[in-house]
């Protein structure tokens, strides 16, 4: 069964398609049983149900992976490439500033809704654009992106800093245009919202589009894609702009959520967004990999740490947890490979 | 190939579930037949020295009550991460929620979804920006303030026989609460005395190295000082550090402010007698678990909106002892 499953998978497109599907079949089957045994675990509540599948909580896990997930949905285009961008978690940070100064440092005449528009508008500009630098300078210097994007890391946290002298820009809970925004776009159902409208948009864009297909064919064989004629430099361009879009939408939704732009946020998230991406099966080298994977990928970190948060479980064994599922998850994968 | 890494998975998951079951293990070996309470407690960041102790008083302090049981959870200095633990206690239903939260801005909405949820929440140390909490327990910087203020009078009465003589005070960063209120409760006191003059009051950021270059400037213009004030020790240890390089450390006095434990701290240093005062800016945790056990215990008791903690004065007197309390418990 081993065999013959893996070598007919790159025998012809269908069976390709039918191979992806499978490892998300694979990643869904091990999601549930995460989330069977989540349940299973969980402490009950004082009038006895479980906690775990109480809506409030399920909603709060969503709500929890939200952020990451969307980040991540843009590392997957990336890594599809057989790239990496270490620069998301900054840009979070830079667009979560930008959109706190205009809408607190900023005192235009005009309406509220136009401000706010505004304000979030110039904070995805301007992360797009953080972005499409990143894009650039890959594809028009071949610059690896690790080292392109590694600079991006530092520079871009440090424009977030100097543009906010390195202050958390606060937002409050009263009446004007700051604290109207905070309230409108911090609700659980417009975080998870944005995500699931998101995360379906770049299904669509992965799995229906050439723009889709040319991703993972430069991932897949750059050189191969060149000398097809793929535009491969414009591609490459893309999906870092497409990227640095994600985490600055990811941004405005934190500056919501936590009521502050704050230029040291997101620390550590585009190490999170590239576990997701790998727990999902999606493969560093580029080429193979889903949406649907990441997103099962993310809600598996999600439903994991709720589960050992909930039973109280010491913070830094999340960590040690989390790390033990990447490994595993590369496990699977390597089995996957070895045995073409 | 399915199966194997299916058993893959529920490997790894009976992995996590030996983590929950061994943490489980821990809670359960309580007394059975006597109620116990559950507190849930969100700290801010365990790495900060200050945070670590309150996080072991506040254990010593409700293993010593006996019926309640408590977790800690760390939030690591992270916002997300804080309100995401927070939303989690409060499906956990505890009895009482202790947060010390991070930053004022960011745990302000999910506090007040527990109140909403009818748990009482006391604030620990940090304000929020809107009062969702039960109580607030805090101390107080414009105390601190005051203090310093009457420790500085009464030295220049003593030194003077009447209240007067040349201060420098080293402010910290400025707009912060802490600098804005050490000023403050320092500056009621001494404008009541014309002739204690406050002769400079350099800006040094809280930082030692800058307020020894601040205190070099200031000890070239002013010729005669008779006390320096700094809004933490680290930067009254700076300005001594100047005055020494000059040979003037003798003619004045330092006083600063935090009086942390430890070689590095200042309650060392008072010790040292490098600085003549400190004030320790206290845990707060004692009054907090005070208040916790009798919200706890009886349903009638309603607690004030806000409770302060005072700070403690340490001088070469006590220096010793309060050292030794710090270094013992850890």
């Amino acid at each position: 069964m081993r065999s013959s499953s893996s070598s007919t998978a790159r025998q012809s497109f269908w069976k390709k398609l039918t191979g992806q599907q499978r490892d998300v079949t694979k990643s869904l089957g091990a999601l549930i049983a995460i989330f069977i045994f989540a349940s299973l675990l969980s402490p009950a509540a004082s009038d006895g149900s479980n906690i775990f599948l109480q809506w409030g909580n399920l909603t709060d896990i969503l709500r929890q992976v939200s952020i990451v997930g969307i980040i991540s949905l843009g590392m997957n285009f990336v890594i599809l490439t057989a790239g990496i961008d270490l620069s998301v978690g900054s840009i979070l940070a830079l667009s979560s500033t930008v959109v706190a100064l205009l809408l607190t440092r900023w005192q235009p005449e005009m309406g509220y809704a136009a401000q706010i528009s505004i304000a979030i508008g110039a904070a995805l500009l301007i992360s797009t654009a953080s972005g499409a630098l990143s894009g650039t300078i890959i594809a028009i210097f071949d610059v690896q992106p690790f080292v392109v994007t590694l600079a991006g890391m530092i520079g871009i946290r440090g424009l977030a800093k100097w543009l906010s002298s390195n202050a958390n820009v606060d937002v409050g809970f009263g009446q004007d245009v700051a604290s109207l925004f905070a309230a409108i776009f911090r609700g659980k159902p417009m975080i998870i919202g944005f995500y699931v409208v998101l995360a379906a948009i770049f299904s669509v864009l992965l799995g229906r589009t050439v723009f889709g297909r040319y991703v993972r064919a430069v991932g897949d064989n750059e050189r191969a894609s060149l000398y097809a004629g793929l535009p491969v430099r414009s591609v490459k361009l893309w999906v870092y702009s497409l990227s640095g879009l994600l985490a600055g939408f990811a941004g405005v939704l934190y500056a919501a959520e936590n009521h502050q732009g704050n230029p040291n946020s997101g620390v550590g998230y585009e190490l999170d967004a590239i576990a997701a991406v790998v727990i999902g099966g999606t493969q560093l080298s580029g080429g193979k990999g889903t949406i649907a994977g990441t997103i099962i990928g993310t809600l598996m970190i999600g439903v994991l740490t709720n589960m050992l948060r909930l039973n109280n479980v010491d913070s830094n064994v999340e960590m040690i947890v989390k790390g033990a599922i990447i490994l595993f998850a590369v496990a699977v994968q390597k089995q996957g490979k070895d045995v073409r | 190939m399915r199966n194997q890494s299916a058993m893959r998975f529920l490997f790894l998951a009976l992995l996590a579930g030996a983590a929950i079951s061994c943490n489980r293990s821990n809670s359960a070996s309580t007394p059975e037949g006597k109620h116990q309470f559950f507190v849930a407690f969100s700290q801010a960041n365990n790495a900060e020295p200050y945070r670590a102790a309150q996080n072991d008083l506040m254990t010593k302090l409700f293993a010593a009550a006996g019926d309640v049981k408590l977790v800690i959870a760390d939030a690591q200095q992270d916002n997300s991460k804080q309100v995401a633990q927070v939303e989690t206690f409060i499906r956990q239903r505890p009895d009482l929620l202790i947060v010390a939260p991070n930053e004022r801005a960011a745990l302000t909405a999910v506090m007040g979804e527990a109140m909403e949820q009818k748990i009482p929440v006391i604030c620990l140390e940090r304000d929020i920006l809107q009062p969702n909490y039960t109580t607030l327990v805090r101390s107080d910087n414009v105390e601190i303030g005051r203090m310093a203020g009457n420790f500085i009078r009464d030295y220049l009465v003593a030194k003077y026989k009447q209240p007067k003589g040349n201060v420098v005070e080293i402010q910290g960063l400025l707009g912060v609460e802490a600098a804005i209120n050490r000023h403050k409760g320092a500056a009621e006191v001494l404008q009541e005395y014309p002739d204690i003059k406050i002769v400079a009051d350099p800006v040094a950021d809280w930082i030692q190295a800058r307020a020894k270059d601040r205190m070099t400037e200031v000890l070239r213009a002013q010729p005669s000082i008779d006390v320096v004030y700094a809004h933490n020790d680290p930067m009254a240890v700076g300005a001594y550090l100047a005055a020494k390089e000059l040979g003037r450390e003798r003619e004045m006095i330092f006083v600063g402010v935090d009086g942390l434990g430890g070689p590095a701290g200042g309650i060392k240093k008072v010790q040292d007698r490098i600085l003549a005062a400190t004030f320790v800016y206290p845990l707060c945790v004692d009054k907090t678990v005070e208040i916790a056990l009798k919200i706890l215990r009886d349903p009638t008791f309603h607690p004030d909106k806000e409770y302060t903690v005072a700070p403690q004065l340490v001088t070469p007197s006590n220096a010793a002892q309060l050292y030794q309390q710090s270094t013992v418990t850890p």
